[in-house]
C-alpha cells in the first residue's frame, strides 16, 4: 500500500512539475478558466435577480448548489484528470496505454496518475467563490452534523462524475466516436446537477433519480442544509445517501472498466 | 539470472474487422446491422525459444509479427493455442509477467515525453522496484554501451529517433529481463545508427545471456544478429531455423558470372539456366543439390574459352522474395 501511494505521489508531481514548467502561461490559463467560469455565474446571477430565483430558489440558495456542484467537479476534474475520456482515447489511439500495460503496475492506478492538470484550479476556485457568496446570503442553520456531512456530500459528488469520467474512457474501447455522446452526460449531468431538479420536466428527473441517480448527490442533500421541504416526499434518509451512490458509482464503473480492459486486450486496436 | 523458455503451441489470433457499406444509406445501416469478416492475423503458429537465444522474427507488413509480439508481451489476449514464458502466460497473469520482460516498440516510447531521460529511468526504477545497487551499476554499463551521456538530461520529445531508441532499449533492461522482445528496433535509423544498436543487442544476448525476439523486416538485422530466422506471412510460419538453411531449403539459386574470351552467338549448357547474356559476359543460374559449381564450371569450360568467372552465393532478399511469392501462387 505505501509501495502504491509512493508511486502515485511520484507519477502525479511528474505531472505537475510539467505544467509549472512554463509559469506565466499556467499562470494565464488558470486565470481565464476563472474568468470564463465567472461570467457564466455573473450572467446567470443577473437572470436569477431579474426574475427573483429559479423554482422559489433565492439566489443565495441556488449559488450555495451551484457552488458546491462546481467545487466538487473541478476536484473531479483535476484528481481524476488521467481518465478524462478525450485523452483517453488519444492514449490508447497513439499507444501509451499499451506502454502502461507493460508495466507491473495496476493499470488502474497509472491511468488514474497518467495527468493531473493543475489548471483546474481556476474552476474550483470560481466555485469555491460562488460557494461563499451563497452561504453568505442565506443563514444555514449549522449542526454539527451538517458540518461533519457537507464535506462526504463533496465526496460523494466526486465520486460520482469519477465514475462517468471512467465510463466514458472505458467506452473509448469500443469506439472513439461516441466520445461527444458520453460528454453529454458528464458535463451536462454537472451543469444539471448545478441547479434545483424539481424545475425540470418529471421524464428527466426520473432519469436523475433512478438511471443516473444524480439527485442524491445534489438535490436532496442541498434541500437537507437549506432547510427546504422535499416537494416529491422522498424519506428523509435521501438526504444521507450522497456518499454512498457515490462510491456504489465509483465501484460499478470501475467494474464496467475492467470489463472494457478485457476486451480491449481481446480484440487489440 | 531467471531462465525462461518460450513455448508457443497452435497460436491462433482472428481479427473481426467492421465491413463499411457505402453511401449515406450504408453507414445507418452498418449501425444497425453490422458485417463484420474474420481476419486470420496469426493462424496456428507453434515454435520454442530457448534461454539465450537471438532469434529473428520476419514478415512483410501486415503478416502477422506484432500480433505475435503482442500476445508474447501480454497485451494481446489470443483466440487459441497456449503461450508459456518461463512460468507465465502472458496475458493470464500480466502484471506480474512484465516484471520479468524487456519490451521496446520501434514507433513507441515507453519513457516520458516531458522528462529528461535520466529521470524517466529514475522513475522506471521505483515502477519496476530495482534495488538501488542494482540500478546503478545497470545504468553505469548501458550508459557507456549505448554512448547516453550527450542527451541524458535532454527531454524525450528534443531526441533524435536513434537516440530515443537507444534511451528506450536502456529503459527496457534496467530491471534485469532475461527475455527482451523488440519490435522493429532499427526501422528509421541511419545506416550507423543501427549498426550500434544492433552491437547493443549481441552484446546484451551474449554478455548477458538475455534471449531476444526481434521482429524486422531489414534482412540485414538478421543476417548480422540472428542465428536463427522465423519467417511468417499471412499468420503462418513458412520458415523456422538457421539463416544458411533457409537458403538450402529453398534452394537459393546460386550464379556462375563468366566472361568469355570471345564473342559467342548463344550459350547453353546442361544444369543451368542462362539468365543474362550480353557482349562477352553470360550469367548462369543453378539450384543448389542439382550440380556443385567446379562441375558447371566444368561444362562450360569444355564449351567456351572461359577468360574470368566468379561464383555468387544467393542472395537471401531474394530468396524470401521467393518464398512470399511462391505462397501467393499458392
Amino acid at each position: 500500500m505505501g509501495r502504491i501511494f509512493g508511486l502515485y505521489r511520484r507519477l502525479v508531481a511528474i505531472r505537475i512539475r510539467a505544467q509549472m514548467q512554463d509559469r506565466s502561461s499556467f499562470l494565464l490559463e488558470t486565470l481565464s478558466t476563472v474568468l470564463v467560469s465567472g461570467v457564466t455565474f455573473v450572467t446567470l446571477a443577473l437572470v436569477i435577480q431579474r426574475f427573483e430565483g429559479i423554482g422559489g430558489w433565492s439566489l443565495g440558495e441556488i449559488a450555495f448548489l451551484y457552488g458546491l456542484v462546481e467545487v466538487s467537479f473541478g476536484l473531479m476534474d483535476m484528481i481524476f484528470s488521467g481518465f478524462d475520456p478525450r485523452d483517453f482515447g488519444n492514449r490508447v489511439r497513439l499507444g501509451t496505454f499499451d506502454q502502461m500495460l507493460l508495466r507491473p503496475v495496476d493499470i488502474t492506478l497509472q491511468v488514474f496518475s497518467s495527468e493531473f492538470i493543475v489548471r483546474r484550479l481556476g474552476r474550483i476556485a470560481q466555485g469555491a467563490v460562488v460557494l461563499a457568496v451563497g452561504l453568505h446570503l442565506v443563514e444555514i442553520e449549522w449542526t454539527a452534523a451538517k458540518v461533519l456531512y457537507l464535506p462526504l456530500v463533496m465526496l460523494g459528488q466526486i465520486a460520482f462524475f469519477g465514475s462517468l469520467f471512467i465510463i466514458g474512457s472505458t467506452i473509448t474501447f469500443w469506439t472513439v466516436e461516441s466520445i461527444e455522446v458520453i460528454n453529454i452526460f458528464t458535463y451536462g449531468g454537472a451543469e444539471m446537477m448545478s441547479y434545483p431538479m424539481h424545475i425540470y420536466p418529471d421524464w428527466l428527473r426520473r432519469f436523475f433519480t433512478y438511471l443516473l441517480p444524480a439527485i442524491f448527490l445534489n438535490y436532496y442533500p442541498a434541500l437537507y442544509f437549506l432547510n427546504k421541504p422535499d416537494p416529491f416526499g422522498a424519506p428523509g434518509w435521501a438526504a444521507f445517501l450522497s456518499p454512498l451512490v457515490g462510491a456504489g458509482m465509483l465501484a460499478l464503473s470501475l467494474a464496467i472498466w475492467r470489463v472494457g480492459i478485457w476486451h480491449y486486450q481481446s480484440t487489440g486496436t | 539470472m531467471r531462465r525462461m523458455p518460450i513455448v508457443v503451441r497452435e497460436l491462433k489470433k482472428t481479427y473481426q474487422v467492421a465491413l463499411q457499406r457505402r453511401g449515406a444509406l450504408g453507414a445507418l445501416r452498418s449501425l444497425v446491422n453490422r458485417k463484420t469478416r474474420l481476419v486470420r492475423a496469426v493462424d496456428g503458429i507453434s515454435f520454442e525459444i530457448a534461454p539465450g537465444e537471438l532469434v529473428g522474427y520476419l514478415g512483410p507488413n501486415g503478416a502477422g509479427k506484432s500480433t505475435t509480439l503482442k500476445i508474447l508481451t501480454g497485451l494481446l489476449v489470443p483466440t487459441s493455442g497456449e503461450v508459456q514464458v518461463g512460468e507465465f502466460v502472458p496475458w493470464r497473469q500480466r502484471r506480474s509477467y512484465v516484471a520479468h520482460i524487456g519490451a521496446v516498440f520501434g514507433q513507441r516510447t515507453s519513457l516520458w515525453w516531458d522528462l529528461p531521460v535520466i529521470e524517466s529511468l529514475e522513475l522506471l526504477q521505483h515502477i519496476y522496484d530495482v534495488a538501488p545497487g542494482k540500478f546503478r551499476h545497470n545504468l553505469d554499463e548501458f550508459r557507456k554501451l549505448l554512448d547516453l551521456d550527450a542527451f541524458v538530461d535532454t527531454p524525450v520529445r528534443s531526441l533524435s529517433l536513434g537516440q530515443r531508441m537507444r534511451a528506450d532499449l536502456c529503459a527496457a533492461l534496467l530491471h534485469e529481463p532475461p527475455v527482451l522482445f523488440l519490435d522493429e528496433p532499427t526501422i528509421g535509423l541511419d545506416v550507423v545508427a543501427k549498426e550500434r544498436i544492433r552491437q547493443f543487442i549481441r552484446h546484451i544476448n551474449q554478455q548477458r545471456g538475455v534471449s531476444v525476439v526481434l521482429t524486422t523486416h531489414d534482412l540485414s538485422d538478421v543476417q548480422k544478429l540472428c542465428q536463427r530466422v522465423m519467417i511468417i506471412d499471412k499468420g503462418r510460419l513458412l520458415f523456422d531455423g538457421q539463416l544458411s538453411k533457409l537458403q538450402e531449403r529453398f534452394g537459393g539459386r546460386r550464379q556462375v558470372v563468366v566472361d568469355f574470351g570471345e564473342r559467342y552467338e548463344a550459350v547453353q549448357v546442361e544444369g543451368a539456366e542462362v539468365t543474362q547474356h550480353e557482349g562477352q559476359r553470360a550469367t548462369f543460374e543453378f539450384e543448389q543439390g542439382t550440380i556443385s559449381a567446379s562441375e558447371l564450371i566444368g561444362r562450360i569450360s569444355a564449351r567456351y574459352r572461359i577468360q574470368d568467372l566468379q561464383v555468387r552465393e544467393p542472395d537471401i532478399e531474394a530468396t524470401i522474395r521467393r518464398i512470399y511469392e511462391q505462397r501467393l501462387l499458392g
